[in-house]
C-alpha cells in the first residue's frame, strides 16, 4: 500500500507542475460553467444542463484517455519507470498508483460538474456513479495506449484520435440520429443518455459501460502481456 | 561479492557477450573497461536483472532492494524537485525523508533541493542520479559511466564520493571507457572487448604484465596492445 501511495503522491505533484494535463481537468467544467451561465438557447430541447452533460461526457472520454496514456508513456520514455521497477515497485502497484490518482482527480472534476449541474439526491448519486464507471473505462483504455506506446509523442498520436471519437461522438449524436444509433455502443454515449435524463432506465447504459470496460480490460491484458511494463 | 561465470548474451543472431567470467570482491571498487558497444551496459543489465543471460550464471551478493543503480539515462522526473525525486524513492524503500536531504548533501546538491530537475545542468542531474542510487545505503552499487560527459571538477567530486562509499562498506561496480579514471579508482578491473574479457586483475599488475607501467599504470596502452582498438 505504501508504494501505491508513493506513486499516487508522485503523480499528484507531477500533475500540478504539468499545465497541459492540469488544464484538462479544469477546462471542461470551466467551459460547461461559462456556457451554462452565459448561453441561452431558445426552445432548448436538450434541457438546462445541456452543456454540463456534453462537457462531462467529453471529459470522461477525451481528457482522461490522453492524460493517462501520456503519463504512462512518458514514464516509459524517460526510463523513470525502469528505476521504479528496479527499486521494487511491481507493475500492478505502479498502475494502481497512477490510475488511482487519475480516478481521484476525475472525481474532483466530476463533483465540480455536479455543482454546476445542481444535481441533488438520487440524481447526484447516479451522476457520480455513471461518471465514475466511465472514468474507470477511460483509465483502462488510456493505460493500454500508454503501455503500447514507445514514447509520449506516440501515445499522443494514438490517444488523440481515439479520444476525439469517444469524447465527441455523444455531442454529434445529439444532432444526428444515425450517429446516435452507432454511438450506442460507446460508454460516453451512455453517460450522456443518463445525465440527460436521470429518470431513464439505467440497466442498458450500465450494461454497455460494463461491456466497454470488459473489452478495454482484455486489450489491457493483451498489451501488458505483449509489452509489459519494464520501462 | 559479484561473480559472473561463463555468461553468454545474444540479441537475435548477434552475440554480444561471450563466456564472460569475472569476480569482484566485497567492499572494493571494480571497474569494467571497454569502448562503447563492448557490452558493459549489457553486463550491468544482466547483473541488475533487467536482462536475462542466455547461458552462464551470476550472483551479486545483494537483493535488488540492497542494490543502487545509476544508468546512462537518469530516469529522473524533470518536473519534480530534486528532493521530491528522492522522497519518492524514500517512500518506496520505506526510509525517512531526511535521508533524501542527507544524500543531497553528500553529492553537493543540498542548496538545489527545491529546484526543479528540468532546470539542472547535466553534471547536477548526474549527481542527483547518484544521490538516488545511494539513498538507501545499498550493499552493492552499479554505476554505468558515472562521469561520462562531466567537467573534471564534477568528475573529481564523484570520484571522491565513490571512494567514500567503498570505505563505508559498499561494493562498487562501475563501467567506464576512461582508463585514467579506472586506474585512480578501482581495486580491480576487467578489460572488455567485443563482448569478451581480454584481461583482468589489479590495474598496476595488469600494466606490469604488459610492460606498460610508466609513472602511473597505463591501461590504455595495454588495451590497445591487446585489442588493436583505441578508446574514444
Amino acid at each position: 500500500m505504501k508504494i501505491i501511495k508513493a506513486i499516487f503522491k508522485k503523480q499528484a505533484k507531477d500533475m500540478f507542475k504539468n499545465p497541459t494535463v492540469l488544464l484538462m481537468f479544469i477546462i471542461f467544467p470551466a467551459v460547461a460553467f461559462i456556457m451554462t451561465v452565459f448561453v441561452t438557447i431558445p426552445d432548448n430541447e436538450f434541457g438546462d444542463n445541456m452543456f454540463v452533460t456534453m462537457m462531462a461526457s467529453i471529459f470522461a472520454g477525451m481528457g482522461l484517455i490522453t492524460a493517462v496514456a501520456g503519463a504512462i508513456a512518458e514514464d516509459i520514455e524517460t526510463r523513470s519507470l525502469r528505476f521504479l521497477i528496479i527499486a521494487g515497485v511491481k507493475p500492478h502497484q505502479y498502475l494502481l498508483g497512477v490510475g488511482g490518482f487519475f480516478l481521484a482527480a476525475a472525481l474532483v472534476t466530476t463533483i465540480i460538474f455536479n455543482l454546476i449541474g445542481g444535481f441533488t439526491g438520487t440524481d447526484c448519486l447516479k451522476f457520480l456513479s455513471i461518471m465514475g464507471s466511465g472514468t474507470a473505462a477511460s483509465i483502462l483504455l488510456g493505460s493500454t495506449i500508454g503501455m503500447w506506446s514507445k514514447n509520449a509523442q506516440a501515445a499522443g498520436g494514438l490517444a488523440t484520435p481515439i479520444a476525439v471519437i469517444i469524447g465527441f461522438t455523444p455531442m454529434i449524436a445529439n444532432f444526428n440520429e444515425t450517429v446516435e444509433k452507432a454511438a450506442g455502443i460507446l460508454y460516453t454515449q451512455q453517460i450522456n443518455v443518463i445525465v440527460n435524463d436521470f429518470s431513464a432506465d439505467m440497466k442498458k447504459p450500465l450494461l454497455v459501460i460494463a461491456a466497454n470496460i470488459t473489452v478495454f480490460a482484455v486489450l489491457f491484458v493483451l498489451a501488458y502481456r505483449k509489452k509489459g511494463l519494464k520501462g | 561479492m559479484i561473480k559472473m561465470k561463463n555468461i553468454v548474451k545474444r540479441f537475435g543472431a548477434n552475440t554480444v557477450l561471450t563466456d564472460v567470467t569475472f569476480e569482484a570482491g566485497e567492499r572494493e571498487i571494480f571497474g569494467l573497461l571497454g569502448p562503447s558497444g563492448a557490452g558493459k551496459t549489457t553486463i550491468i543489465n544482466i547483473l541488475t536483472k533487467q536482462l536475462d543471460a542466455d547461458a552462464g550464471n551470476f550472483e551479486t551478493g545483494a537483493s535488488l532492494f540492497e542494490t543502487g543503480l545509476m544508468l546512462d539515462t537518469d530516469g529522473l522526473y524533470s518536473r519534480l524537485s530534486c528532493l521530491d525525486n528522492l522522497n519518492l524513492f524514500a517512500d518506496i524503500y520505506g526510509i525517512p525523508h531526511k535521508k533524501g536531504l542527507e544524500a543531497l548533501e553528500n553529492v553537493g546538491l543540498y542548496d538545489a533541493a527545491k529546484k526543479s530537475v528540468g532546470t539542472l545542468s547535466k553534471g547536477m542531474r548526474q549527481r542527483l542520479a547518484l544521490a538516488r542510487a545511494i539513498l538507501h545505503e545499498p550493499k552493492v552499487l552499479f554505476l554505468d559511466e558515472p562521469t561520462s560527459g562531466l567537467d573534471p571538477n564534477t568528475a573529481k567530486g564523484i570520484h571522491k564520493l565513490i571512494k567514500g562509499l567503498c570505505e563505508n562498506g559498499t561494493t562498487v561496480f562501475l563501467t567506464t571507457h576512461n582508463m585514467e579514471e579506472a586506474v585512480k579508482l578501482c581495486n580491480h578491473v576487467a578489460l572488455l572487448h567485443q563482448g569478451k574479457i581480454v584481461e583482468q586483475g589489479e590495474p598496476s599488475k595488469i600494466c606490469e604484465r604488459h610492460n606498460s607501467y610508466k609513472t602511473i599504470p597505463d591501461l590504455e596502452t595495454v588495451f590497445i596492445k591487446l585489442t588493436g582498438v583505441e578508446l574514444e
